[in-house]
C-alpha cells in the first residue's frame, strides 16, 4: 500500500510538472501537435492523485494500520462515516484532499468542450497545476500520507472525539472545493494575458468559478461555525481566531471581485480592479494554508510545522511576484482605453462603494490578524489584538454594506419611503428592546431597510421578466440579510447562568422552567458517559428536553463534552454539563437569540447561488 | 471633472475611515505578551497581557458556583497567582502549559481567557 501510494504521488508530481513545461513550451513555439500531450500529461496527473486518494480511502476502510497516517487517525471500532472523514483529520490527509479537489476541477476544465476550443484548457491549467506541484512537493517530502508505520500496531489510535461530528465531516471538503475554485479566476486571467491579450473574455469565464467558490466558501465558513457552536462548548460560533479569519479573507476579496464583474464594461479600470481582486483571492487561499500549517500565530487549529511554512511562504512570494509582474506587463490591456465611458450612474457608484467596503474590511481584519507578526518586528514585543478589535473595525463596515444593499434597489419614491419607514421602525423597536444598544439597533435597522428593498425587488422580478439571474442574486442577498439578523440577535441578546443543582431542583431562566432530575452513567467498551437531561417547560407545558454529557475514554485523559441545544426560531437554549460531585451538577446555561437564522440564511444564500449559476448557464446557451 | 481626483479623494477618505476605526479599536484590544518573570516587575496599569506558563496543580482551587478557578502559574523562576472566572476545562487536571489573557492586579492576574496545551495522543486539530 505504502509503495503504491508513494508511486502514484511521484507520478502525479512528474506528470504535472511535465504538463506545465510541455504546455508552456508548445504554446511559445506554437506547436499545437504537442499541446495534446500536455493535456494528456495533466490528465494523468489528475488520475494519479485520484488513485492515491482512492488508496488512502481504501486503507481507512480496511483498517490498514501499516500506514502510519491511518494508524494515527483511525481505529477498528470507529463508525464508517468517521473512518471516511478521518482521511482529512490530519495534516497530510487534508493536503491530499485539497490536491485531489483541485485536480478534479482541472479535470473538469480539460473535459469541457468550451475550454477545449482554442486550447484554452491548457492555458488555464498552468497556474492550478503549479499550485498542485507545491502540494505534491509537500506530500512527497514534508508530510507523507503514505509513510509506513513501524511497528504496525494492532489497532489505531482513533479519531479525536472533537472531530467525530458531522460538521467536521463536511467542513474541510467544502472549504477545499471553495479554495480550489478561488484559483481559477486568476488562472483564466493569466491565460488570456499571456496568450490571448487581444481578447477580453476572462472575466466571463471566471464568473461561474468565482460564484461557485463564493458559495462554497460561505457554506464552508458557516459549517465551521456550526461545528464550533455544537462541539466546542463555549456557546459561540465565531471567535476571530487567525484560522477562522484565514477563511474569511478570500471570501471578502471574492465578494469584492463578484461586484467588480458587475461594473459596466466602460468603467475605467474595471479590468485592472478585477484582476487585482482575483489575484489577491488566489494569494489569500495559499496564505490561509500557510497560516494554518506554519503555526506562526497561536491558534486553536494550528498544525505547526516550520519547514512547511517556509515552503508555503516561498511559493506565496513567487506567485505574488508573478501576478504583479504580469499586471505591470499587460497594464494597457487591463486598464482599457482612455476614452471609456465617463458618466457614472447611481447604481454603479453604489457597486463601487461596496467594493471599497469589502476591501476595507479585508484590510482591517488582515492587519489585525497579522499584527502579532508586525509588532514583533517593529515594537520588539508581540502584541495581539483580541476579538473586540475585529468587531469594532468590521461591524460598522459590514452594516454599511447592508445600507448600500438596501439603497441598490428601486429608485421609486414609494419604495424608498417604505424602506426608510421599515428601517426606522426596526431600529426604534430594537433600541427599546435592547435597552439602548446603539450598534445592535443600527444593525437591525440596516437589515430591515435592506430586507424591505430586496423583498420588493424579488416581487417585482417575479411579477416581471422572472430573470433567473436576478432572482438568484436577490435570494443570496436575502440570505445574507437573514444571517446579519441572526448574528446581531445572538450578539445582542445573550444571557447565561452558572448553577449548582441537586436532583429535583427546578430553575427559572429566561421565561423557561428547567427541571434537573439527576445524572445517568452509561458504560461502553472503552468509555463511559455521564449525562444529564433537563426538561424544558414554558407556560405550564413541557416543550422539550436538553441533554449534555461528558464521555471519558480509557485510552485518553481528555474527556469529551457534548452540549445540548434546544432551538426555536426565536432563540436557542444551550446547556453545558460543566462538572459534578455525586449527583450535584454544575450547569452552564446560555440563551442566545436568533441563532438559527444564521444557518437558515446560509441555506438561502446557497440556494440563491445555485439559481444564479443556473441562470448564467441559460443566458450563455441562448 | 476628471475621474482621477475623485478616485484619489475616495481612496484617501477610505483609508482615513479605516485608520480611524483601527485606532479606536486598538486601544481596548491590544494584548501584550509577557513572561511571568517580566510580569512580576510590571506596573499595574490595566493593560491586557498574555502569559504562558506551567500550571502548578497542587495550587488549584475551584468554586463551581461562581464559577471561579484559581491556581499559580510558573515559568521555573517566578510564580504568578491567577484567578479565572469561568468553567474549569475538562482537561485542566492534565494540563501542563496554559496560556492566559487578562489584567494584572495587586493579587495576581485576573484572567478572562484560558487556553490549555495538553499532552495529547491526537495530532493537533
Amino acid at each position: 500500500m505504502s509503495i503504491f501510494g508513494s508511486a502514484l504521488l511521484w507520478l502525479t508530481f512528474f506528470s504535472g510538472l511535465g504538463a506545465i513545461l510541455l504546455g508552456i513550451w508548445a504554446l511559445a513555439k506554437q506547436r499545437r501537435d504537442l499541446l495534446g500531450y500536455s493535456r494528456r500529461l495533466s490528465l494523468i496527473s489528475v488520475w494519479s492523485v485520484v488513485g492515491a486518494a482512492g488508496l488512502m480511502l481504501l486503507a481507512f476502510l480496511t483498517d490498514d494500520f501499516s500506514l502510519a497516517y491511518v494508524a494515527r487517525h483511525s481505529c477498528r471500532s470507529l463508525p464508517l462515516v468517521y473512518k471516511i472523514s478521518a482521511f482529512w483529520a490530519g495534516q497530510a490527509g487534508s493536503l491530499l484532499l485539497w490536491n485531489l479537489i483541485l485536480a478534479l476541477s482541472l479535470g473538469h476544465i480539460h473535459g469541457g468542450q468550451k475550454y477545449r476550443a482554442d486550447d484554452l484548457d491548457i492555458k488555464v491549467s498552468i497556474l492550478p497545476n503549479a499550485v498542485r506541484l507545491l502540494f505534491n512537493i509537500i506530500l512527497l517530502f514534508l508530510s507523507q500520507p503514505f509513510a509506513p508505520a513501524d511497528p504496525i500496531p494492532r489497532d489505531g489510535a482513533g479519531l479525536n472525539p472533537m472531530l467525530q461530528s458531522l460538521g467536521m465531516v463536511i467542513h474541510p471538503p467544502i472549504l477545499f472545493v471553495g479554495f480550489s475554485c478561488c484559483l481559477i479566476p486568476i488562472a483564466t486571467a493569466v491565460a488570456e494575458l499571456l496568450w490571448n491579450p487581444g481578447r477580453r473574455e476572462w472575466m466571463k469565464q471566471a464568473r461561474p468559478w468565482a460564484l461557485s467558490a463564493w458559495g462554497m466558501l460561505t457554506l464552508g465558513i458557516v459549517t465551521g461555525g456550526l461545528w464550533a457552536y455544537t462541539e466546542l462548548g463555549w456557546g459561540g460560533y465565531w471567535a476571530w481566531d487567525p484560522v477562522e479569519n484565514a477563511s474569511l479573507f478570500p471570501w471578502l476579496t471574492l465578494s469584492a471581485f463578484l461586484h467588480a464583474l458587475l461594473l459596466p464594461d466602460g468603467f475605467v479600470g474595471k479590468g485592472m480592479l478585477s484582476y487585482c481582486l482575483a489575484g489577491l483571492t488566489s494569494l489569500l487561499v495559499i496564505f490561509g494554508t500557510y497560516l494554518t500549517r506554519s503555526g506562526v500565530l497561536d491558534s486553536v487549529h494550528a498544525f505547526s510545522n516550520e519547514r512547511m511554512g517556509n515552503v508555503f511562504l516561498g511559493a506565496l512570494v513567487i506567485m505574488a511576484f508573478f501576478i504583479i509582474g504580469l499586471a505591470c506587463y499587460r497594464r494597457k490591456h487591463l486598464l482599457g482605453t482612455r476614452n471609456s465611458q465617463r458618466t457614472t450612474d447611481g447604481k454603479t457608484a453604489l457597486l463601487a462603494a461596496s467594493i471599497v467596503l469589502f476591501v476595507l474590511i479585508f484590510a482591517g481584519v488582515f492587519l489585525g490578524t497579522v499584527f502579532p507578526l508586525i509588532s514583533h518586528v517593529f515594537l520588539e514585543r508581540e502584541v495581539l489584538l483580541d476579538e473586540s478589535f475585529f468587531s469594532t473595525i468590521s461591524l460598522p463596515l459590514f452594516i454599511s454594506l447592508f445600507v448600500l444593499m438596501g439603497a441598490h434597489t428601486s429608485r421609486k419614491r414609494a419604495s424608498l419611503v417604505i424602506r426608510v419607514l421599515v428601517g426606522l421602525l426596526a431600529g426604534a423597536i430594537s433600541y427599546l428592546a435592547t435597552g439602548g444598544h446603539m450598534l445592535g439597533s443600527i444593525s437591525f435597522a440596516a437589515a430591515a431597510w435592506a430586507l424591505a428593498g430586496q423583498i420588493m425587488e424579488l416581487l417585482g422580478t417575479l411579477l416581471g421578466n422572472r430573470d433567473r439571474r436576478r432572482i438568484g442574486a436577490i435570494a443570496s442577498h436575502l440570505g445574507l440579510i437573514l444571517m446579519l439578523i441572526g448574528i446581531t440577535g445572538s450578539s445582542v441578546f445573550v444571557d447565561e447562568i452558572y448553577q449548582v443543582v441537586e436532583p429535583g431542583d427546578t430553575l427559572e431562566f429566561g421565561g423557561y422552567v428547567l427541571e434537573y432530575t439527576g445524572l445517568q452513567v452509561q458504560w461502553g467498551i472503552d468509555r463511559y458517559k455521564v449525562e444529564t437531561e433537563l426538561t424544558i417547560g414554558r407556560g405550564g407545558k413541557v416543550r422539550g428536553t436538553l441533554s449534555s454529557s461528558k464521555t471519558f475514554f480509557e485510552a485518553n485523559d481528555q474527556p469529551h463534552t457534548d452540549v445540548g441545544i434546544f432551538t426555536t426560531p426565536v432563540e436557542d437554549l444551550y446547556l453545558n454539563l460543566a462538572g459534578w460531585q455525586g449527583q450535584t451538577a454544575h450547569l452552564h446555561i446560555k440563551r442566545l437569540a436568533l441563532v438559527s437564522w444564521i444557518w437558515a440564511g446560509a441555506a438561502v444564500v446557497l440556494l440563491g447561488v445555485l439559481v444564479l449559476l443556473r441562470g448564467d448557464r441559460n443566458a450563455r446557451s441562448t | 471633472m476628471g475621474k482621477r481626483p475623485v478616485v484619489i479623494g475616495g481612496a484617501i477618505l477610505a483609508i482615513m475611515l479605516l485608520g480611524f476605526l483601527a485606532f479606536q479599536a486598538f486601544e481596548n484590544a491590544a494584548v501584550y505578551y509577557y513572561t511571568i518573570t517580566e510580569a512580576a516587575s510590571l506596573e499595574i496599569n490595566g493593560q491586557k497581557i498574555r502569559i504562558k506558563g506551567e500550571v502548578l496543580q497542587d495550587t488549584v482551587t475551584y468554586d463551581p458556583q461562581k464559577p471561579l478557578l484559581g491556581f499559580s502559574l510558573s515559568d521555573g523562576h517566578s510564580e504568578l497567582p491567577v484567578k479565572y472566572e469561568g468553567v474549569m476545562p475538562d482537561n485542566f487536571g492534565h494540563a501542563q502549559e496554559a496560556i492566559l489573557e487578562g489584567v494584572l492586579t495587586e493579587t495576581g492576574l485576573n484572567a478572562d481567557k484560558l487556553m490549555l496545551q495538553c499532552p495529547s495522543k491526537y495530532e493537533g486539530v
